[in-house]
């Protein structure tokens, strides 16, 4: 795949791209640009190894979601106390997306089951394609959706 | 498994709108300028560095060969080289001409395995960093995910 070929299939998928890692980010506009930035330089460097099939917004899917994880685990140990940052800042949550219910509830879910859902419900991926970006079996996604959808529903009393 | 028809409809609403499709798209622009510009240094790195390795090579067996040669023409009870001069060093020189000369071919071959053996490695720690540093953990980051 040439740089230009690329260019052109990203400048098709950003904004799903770019969604789905706003959903995982659970609203960060900052973070989720970056890790969207980070995950197409990955893409862009293993774009040799891409085999045109039709599936690269999936292929995206897969480097971003493995990005977010990766960045989850390298933050861990910092994460409660920017969260709790936010919580008591007073123009907390970067942007109006914050403090939209959704993605308060999305962050208290596990990165795996924000995962799922965001791939099910926002990106409208079946479980044998959620299966395949997020490598792990279908009966694990279908307990992650089903946990997901759960505590979400609680959350936004739905 | 059934969608939650609720959960959909506020997943679909909330779906976000982007306006600087334009400034992302200059940005990403640049950062691939930025690793383009980096892998063709490595490319060309590791390009001097198959050139320098090749020439070691090359440069070892004639310079080795003709030693050989020179030493192997000569008579073996003549002194590959004489100095007319009464002179201790000198002397001692002379008459171990064939060892001094073997010493030196020896050199030679050993510099010129040493700087391939150099090369070989220089080569393979650049494609060890570019493959970590990038795709950079390409592939490793697409095949594998963090462990707990």
């Amino acid at each position: 795949m040439t740089r230009e070929q690329f260019i052109t299939l990203v400048e098709r998928e950003q904004e799903a791209l770019r969604g789905f890692l706003l959903a995982l980010c659970c609203g960060n506009k900052g973070d989720a640009d970056d890790l969207a930035q980070d995950a197409l330089v990955k893409a862009y460097l293993s774009s040799a190894g891409y085999q045109d099939r039709g599936r690269f917004r999936s292929w995206l899917f897969k480097i971003a979601h493995n990005t977010f994880l990766n960045h989850r685990a390298s933050i861990r140990t910092t994460e409660t106390l920017d969260e709790a940052r936010i919580l008591i800042s007073p123009n907390a949550a970067d942007g109006s997306f914050e403090h939209q219910s959704l993605y308060l509830a999305l962050r208290t879910l596990p990165p795996k089951e924000r995962s799922a859902i965001t791939l099910y419900y926002l990106n409208g991926y079946d479980i044998k394609e959620i299966a395949a970006i997020t490598d792990t079996s279908e009966d694990a996604v279908k307990k992650q959706l089903s946990r997901g959808r759960d505590k979400l529903k609680e959350k936004l009393k739905l | 498994m059934n969608k939650d028809k609720a959960l959909e409809e506020l997943f679909l609403a909330q779906k976000p709108q982007f306006d600087d499709n334009a400034g992302f798209m200059a940005a990403i622009t640049r950062r691939l300028d930025a690793v383009e510009y980096v892998r063709q240094y490595q490319e060309a790195t590791i390009r001097r560095y198959k050139l320098a390795m090749i020439a070691a090579f090359v440069i070892g067996i004639i310079s080795g060969a003709i030693t050989l040669a020179f030493i192997l023409s000569m008579p073996t009870d003549i002194p590959l080289f004489t100095i007319h001069v009464q002179s201790g060093i000198l002397l001692w020189l002379a008459e171990n001409s064939r060892i001094i000369s073997a010493t030196i071919l020896a050199l030679l071959i050993s510099l010129s395995l040493m700087s391939i053996a150099s090369n070989v490695h220089d080569i393979m720690r650049i494609k060890k960093e570019r493959s970590l540093s990038s795709p950079i953990s390409v592939s490793a980051t697409i095949g594998s995910r963090p462990t707990k």
